[in-house]
């Protein structure tokens, strides 16, 4: 059944040149939703007045191109040296905020606020594919900062959205509009799932680098955690917060709450105010012994800091399972003496890494120069120094002089809190032990670190994480930023011993974390409490989802992609075979999806399906169509033996006729009106047993 | 290696060029495209895309990204599935000559093509060649016919030459294309000349022309109509009221007597184009005054006859005249 067509002439390419077509509404809309979409995500991570103006100029374009269109006007441009000196002046200001330009952030940054001063002037096809590229990569800007499940769902839309964009722009002939939009949302979901296992394919096999090709530029970005100095208020800040620090897989049973110190930054100087880190010094020993062992694996998220969190004490090397690591183990610059693994750069992307600890409190001293070195005190805290003469006296033997410090802060009404009143300087700790005696734990481990260096024992500030919790989803712990901790250790007989003294001032911070040691007017993060209720429940299992998440996706790097290809036996294959492996499966999808198309070619019309169905109802009814009968004459014979429903049988017969013979049907809004028609027919005929009572009564 | 080259006979080279490139008109009708001819490139945007996607590649793989390689590979996807629906827009899509028209030189000859869309609809088709070019949509189960008006610049044999048809649907990323190269070819008649002077006086003289010019009324009767017939003597109104189709018959040299166009008697001083043109000129105004002609020039001479085969004929006998002839 063939349908004359009439096409519009032909013309030679002189008389048809015309300039390049302005891009119709509905294009506009088509890129700005896709720019919206590629940009929301992104937005918390750039300046927030970086966020309003990209996001505005989006917006105000729309608004004055729909404006326009409502008055038949097209779009006013403005001169280009007028946005190319906003786009300078935007530069100026990104360069102002972060004081650098080259490096990601103020890249990101300009990028987010480029995308929307080009679509403020966008206007052909040509610009609409350049907006496109640049969206495009914006998509990928959000996972240098987050590469959780959310960011990625966030990021769904507007993969749908470019090919929505590329296919309004496709519309050479302006024809593009709000209908073909939905088209172009369900073509672009179609493909996508086209193209799904070519996608997972280059995921699975895409080999992986080993090391970046080019520096990462060490961004300046502000990560909570642990750092290398603690002034009095620097943990209970970060006690506030809910974000998590690592989390851990125990390979065997969880060691209690009291042997669980997370081992960071050791601080050795003071200057009456601040702790401060040594530069680490390579030399120290992974302790060998037969004390009780933990084995576990460590996922600790980036920190922008060059070292790992271990459980004391470590007894082997972490082995380190990242992405852009040189290696394994490669990217490990040392053990320092104070038993911590240090990195060769700052982490900038989460690692993984398993190791085996002993689960002491001490170690022996690496040399008698350390010991020196944490006997110093600075001048001042006259207070202090005073009293620790006195009860020197008392307890001239170092471990029941430290007892007795133990007990004078457990005895003394000493309180552990979240927000302790401000100290004066310049006598800090004077203040802290003998007048406000509020504080958190970096007042008590510095205070008593001080006094033991008044007494003359070797000691030091430790900071890290104590505690944890297990997801009960996932069988796995979490490590918050609220577990962040300070605590001590002291030379006794040649061994650093681990001493708490927030432990003698709150014994139940240790046994049952922050929210069961401070007063309950205090501001715990809602997580750290114990009955955080559902949302705490919920807040768990989004959490096992994203570690699975992160296991699996996020954390699948040129190792594991190894570790999948020897499980397959892929790794097997020479490369020029595993080409020929490769191009063999494109072949083999793209000749799957066409006999999809082909199959999907052979479904029949929607016409013929109903008219078939129509006429199987009748003949269960009694009334077969005989073999010559043409659709107008059976649906008559049916309407004279069905008089009650003459109209809608013969509604089904010249619907039918006019879809199949007719020539409107070639008119694509007369054919949906034609079979809605028919349904409507159909759908208005009684079932056939109905069919077959009436006929007989 | 180059030994071997040359040994490869000159005739399958030449085979394989034309079917890579259909430079000769070869095809029969009618051609369905199929995997052989389509031929898909990727358009500037989708080299931009591709070029984005790369760049994008290389970020997430050196800063590690899983997820950022996981988008890249998912557009990745969505550009090739797109040139799987590229392809088939284009595969199944059945192309035939229809006819070729005639022009005179400076007009627009129009070629004809046919454009069985099959069970697929076919967006965005676009038709092109010798520098015409046409766009639409089929849809499914559609016979289109094509209207290629390319420009007859000269008199003379114009072939249609080489089709390309091409399509960038779905996303304009690649640009499919498949050659089509049928032998059709019109006829460009000379153009008339702009302000010819009158037709030389008929064969039975100036008074006789003068005579019959006042004489149109000098109906003898109808007759049937013969295909040929000038429009100008139909019985239209015959026609009308649905009586048949008539000619009318005109009692002797009615409409100014016949004329012999003569090439020799032409002002010596026109050069072959000028006297082409003149002839077509007067071939035109015999027509509209529905007067019988008779053509003799070198290597043609055409009988006296009215109707449009023997028009057609001597415009022809025109339209090839060789070049620098005299």
């Amino acid at each position: 059944m063939a349908m004359a067509l009439r096409w519009p002439l032909g013309r030679s390419r002189g008389a048809t040149a015309k300039p390049a077509l302005p891009l119709t509404l509905a294009q506009v809309a088509s890129l700005g939703l896709l720019l919206a979409l590629a940009q929301v995500p992104q937005a918390p991570h750039v300046p927030l007045w970086v966020a309003c103006i990209g996001l505005a100029l989006v917006g105000v374009r729309l608004v004055l191109e729909w404006r326009a269109h409502r008055r038949g006007r097209s779009f006013p441009h403005l001169p280009a040296f007028v946005l190319a000196l906003a786009a300078v002046a935007i530069a100026f200001l990104i360069r102002k905020t972060y004081g650098y330009f080259v490096g990601r952030d103020p890249c990101v940054a300009f990028l987010f606020a480029l995308v929307g001063i080009k679509f403020l002037e966008v206007r052909t096809m040509r610009d609409g594919t350049l907006l496109v590229c640049l969206a495009i990569f914006l998509l990928v800007t959000p996972f240098f900062y987050s590469q959780s499940l959310a960011t990625a769902l966030f990021a769904l839309p507007a993969i749908v959205a470019v090919g929505a964009a590329l296919d309004a722009l496709a519309h050479r002939d302006a024809s593009a509009n709000f209908a073909t939009m939905r088209a172009s949302w369900r073509r672009t979901l179609v493909m996508l799932a086209q193209g799904l296992p070519i996608a997972a394919a280059l995921f699975v096999l895409f080999p992986r680098l080993a090391s970046p090709l080019w520096g990462l530029p060490a961004d300046r970005a502000a990560a909570t955690g642990l750092s290398d100095t603690m002034s009095p208020g620097s943990i209970s800040e970060l006690s506030l917060s809910d974000a998590i620090a690592f989390r851990v897989d125990f390979d065997g049973a969880v060691p209690p709450p009291r042997l669980r110190y997370w081992r960071g930054p050791v601080l050795s100087t003071f200057d009456g105010r601040e702790w401060r880190a040594l530069p680490p010094q390579a030399g120290g020993r992974l302790l060998q012994g037969d004390a009780p062992t933990s084995r576990y694996t460590v996922t600790l998220e980036a920190n922008d800091h060059p070292w790992l969190f271990a459980l004391d004490f470590p007894a082997t090397l972490p082995d380190i399972d990242a992405a852009g690591m040189r290696g394994r183990g490669g990217a490990l610059a040392g053990y320092s003496r104070e038993q911590q693994f240090i990195l060769r750069s700052p982490l900038t992307q989460p690692i993984r890494y398993t190791l085996e600890s002993l689960l002491v409190d001490a170690y022996p001293v690496a040399s008698p120069r350390e010991v020196a070195m944490n006997r110093r005190t600075p001048r001042g805290n006259p207070r202090t120094a005073d009293f620790v003469r006195g009860m020197r006296g008392k307890y001239p033997d170092d471990r029941r002089f430290i007892s007795a410090v133990l007990q004078w802060f457990h005895a003394e009404p000493f309180f552990y809190t979240l927000s302790p009143p401000l100290l004066d300087e310049p006598e800090p700790v004077d203040e802290f032990l003998f007048d406000t005696r509020r504080g958190f734990c970096e007042h008590y481990a510095s205070a008593f670190v001080v006094m033991l260096r008044d007494a003359g024992i070797a000691a030091r500030v430790v900071t890290g994480y104590q505690g944890g919790e297990i997801n009960p989803r996932g069988g796995y712990m979490i490590v918050r930023q609220s577990d962040a901790h300070a605590w001590a250790e002291a030379v006794i007989d040649g061994r650093w011993q681990r001493f708490d003294p927030t432990a003698a001032v709150a014994p139940s911070r240790i046994d049952r974390g922050l929210y069961g040691s401070v007063p309950a007017s205090d501001p715990v993060p809602l997580f750290a409490r114990e009955d955080g209720g559902w949302l705490k429940g919920l807040q768990l299992a989004v959490d096992a989802i994203n570690h699975q998440w992160r296991r699996h996706v996020v954390e699948f790097n040129r190792d594991r992609q190894r570790a999948l290809w020897r499980e397959w036996k892929i790794d097997a294959f020479a490369p020029w075979q595993m080409v020929v492996v490769v191009t063999m499966g494109v072949v083999a999808w793209a000749i799957v999806v066409l006999l999809a198309f082909a199959l999907r070619r052979k479904r029949r019309e929607r016409a013929i399906v109903l008219w078939e169905a129509a006429c199987r109802r009748l003949a269960r009814a009694g009334l077969p169509r005989l073999p010559y009968e043409g659709p107008l004459a059976f649906a008559e014979r049916a309407a004279r033996r069905w008089p009650q429903f003459a109209i809608a049988l013969r509604a089904i017969g010249e619907s039918f006729t006019a879809l199949r013979y007719g020539t409107a049907a070639s008119r694509e809004r007369e054919r949906n009106a034609l079979l809605a028609t028919l349904e409507r027919a159909i759908d208005a005929l009684p079932r056939a047993s109905r069919l077959r009572a009436m006929s007989q009564g | 290696m180059m030994g071997q080259a040359a040994a490869v006979p000159q005739h399958l080279v030449a085979k394989l060029r034309q079917r890579a490139f259909r430079h000769a008109p070869a095809d029969r009708a009618p051609v369905v495209l199929r995997h052989s001819r389509i031929y898909i490139l990727p358009t500037r945007r989708g080299y931009a895309v591709i070029a984005t996607l790369l760049l994008m590649l290389l970020t997430s793989l050196n800063y590690a990204l899983s997820l950022g390689l996981a988008v890249t590979f998912l557009l990745g996807g969505l550009v090739a599935a797109a040139l799987l629906h590229t392809f088939r827009n284009l595969a199944g899509i059945e192309i035939k000559p229809l006819s070729a028209g005639d022009a005179f030189a400076g007009d627009e000859l129009v070629f004809t093509l046919s454009l069985a869309a099959g069970s697929v609809e076919r967006r965005a088709i676009t038709i092109a060649a010798n520098g015409a070019d046409t766009t639409a949509s089929v849809a499914a189960g559609v016979l289109a016919t094509v209207p290629l008006a390319v420009a007859a610049a000269r008199r003379g044999r114009l072939p249609l030459g080489r089709v390309t048809l091409s399509s960038s649907y779905p996303l304009a990323l690649w640009r499919g294309f498949a050659y089509v190269h049928f032998p059709l070819t019109g006829v460009v008649y000379p153009s008339p000349e702009a302000s010819a002077p009158p037709l030389p006086a008929g064969d039975y003289g100036a008074d006789a022309h003068a005579e019959g010019r006042g004489d149109e009324s000098d109906l003898a009767g109808l007759r049937d109509y013969q295909r040929g017939d000038p429009l100008q003597r139909v019985a239209w109104k015959a026609v009308a009221r649905g009586a048949g189709w008539f000619s009318k018959a005109f009692e002797g040299t009615a409409t100014g007597g016949p004329v012999t166009l003569e090439w020799s008697r032409l002002p010596p001083e026109l050069d072959t184009e000028a006297r082409l043109s003149r002839l077509t000129a007067w071939i035109l105004a015999a027509e509209r005054s529905a007067q019988p002609f008779a053509l003799a020039m070198p290597g043609c001479v055409l009988p006296r006859a009215a109707d449009a085969e023997h028009r057609r004929a001597a415009l022809t006998a025109l339209a090839l005249f060789p070049t620098g002839a005299r």
